[in-house]
């Protein structure tokens, strides 16, 4: 039964997935001033909305696993694999997100990077993170895992300074399409709808693979308990 | 088609496809870290020695 409902969910992501790609590249219209590149925005922004998602979700894991981790061990290491899933799952999407901006850069403006905040705060939350990551790879000893939860919460703060870096600071980057002003928005309802599909269908996808990364590293838990538990016992 | 626009279809497909290159490569990547797991834990849930 679980194989069936995971096995039903994928093929409704995959689903998802196609119909945001029609929805992005063959139904939504030209924009008027960046003409066909424009459509990189239907993978950009949904790429840095689940990203942040997952930062989040590696935020709540690792307070979570501070605060079990004396009281409830078992809840604090399934705790831990949502910190550790959320940030490597956020990295993906970040990374994406990082690479498809300069593409789309590269055409709007003309160059590739540029150092102004939103840029900057996002490789910066990218570089914390993929640190996150590294320590977790190849630290090793029982500090290992409260360390990285503390830089998980430590990483998690620059999300909300990459949201604001726009409004608060004068940027290269465009104003937020959304509760940016009065004249934010998606006024087409054909770019708003294929917008909104491809969010949802990176969310069904991010979602699939965080759970299998959760899962991935709730395995490897229980590997290492019974591998310590055998050479107790030799 | 004139230049520009040529350029801007060569980017759209370029980001696109990176974009599930990474989503693929990674989703290869758990399944082979899933596929080791089980067949470094299988010998030893079999042993109890």
């Amino acid at each position: 039964m679980k194989k069936f409902a995971i096995g039903l969910y994928a093929a409704i992501t995959v689903g998802l997935m196609v119909w945001g790609f029609y929805q992005a590249i063959y139904v939504a219209p030209e924009e008027q001033t960046m003409h066909e590149a424009q459509r990189i925005f239907y993978y950009h922004v949904p790429s840095f909305m689940v990203a942040f998602l997952f930062f989040a979700v590696s935020f709540a894991g690792s307070i979570g696993f501070l605060a079990l981790r004396r009281g409830h061990p078992d809840w604090a290491q399934a705790a831990d694999a949502w910190a550790l899933a959320g940030a490597e799952v956020g990295v993906v999407f970040c990374t994406v997100g990082l690479i498809t901006g300069p593409l789309w850069g590269r055409r709007a403006w003309g160059i590739w990077w540029t150092w102004d905040a939103r840029l900057t705060t996002t490789l910066v939350l990218w570089l914390i993170y993929v640190s996150y990551l590294l320590l977790r790879r190849f630290a090793a000893g029982p500090q290992m895992q409260t360390l990285a939860a503390v830089l998980g919460i430590f990483g998690a703060l620059d999300v909300p300074i990459v949201y604001m870096s726009t409004r608060w600071w004068r940027t290269q980057h465009p104003a937020p399409v959304f509760g940016g002003g009065p004249d934010s928005g998606i006024k087409d309802p054909r770019m708003l709808h294929a917008f909104g599909w491809n969010v949802l269908a990176w969310l069904a996808w991010g979602l699939l693979i965080l759970g299998l990364r959760y899962h991935v590293e709730r395995r490897q838990q229980s590997i290492a308990n019974q591998e310590a538990q055998e050479a107790l016992n030799a | 088609m004139d230049q520009a626009a040529i350029l801007d279809h060569q980017f759209v497909v370029a980001a696109y496809c990176v974009t599930w290159t990474i989503q693929l490569g990674y989703l290869a990547l758990l399944g082979l870290k899933w596929r080791a797991q089980k067949r470094n834990s299988a010998p030893s849930s079999r042993n109890p020695h």
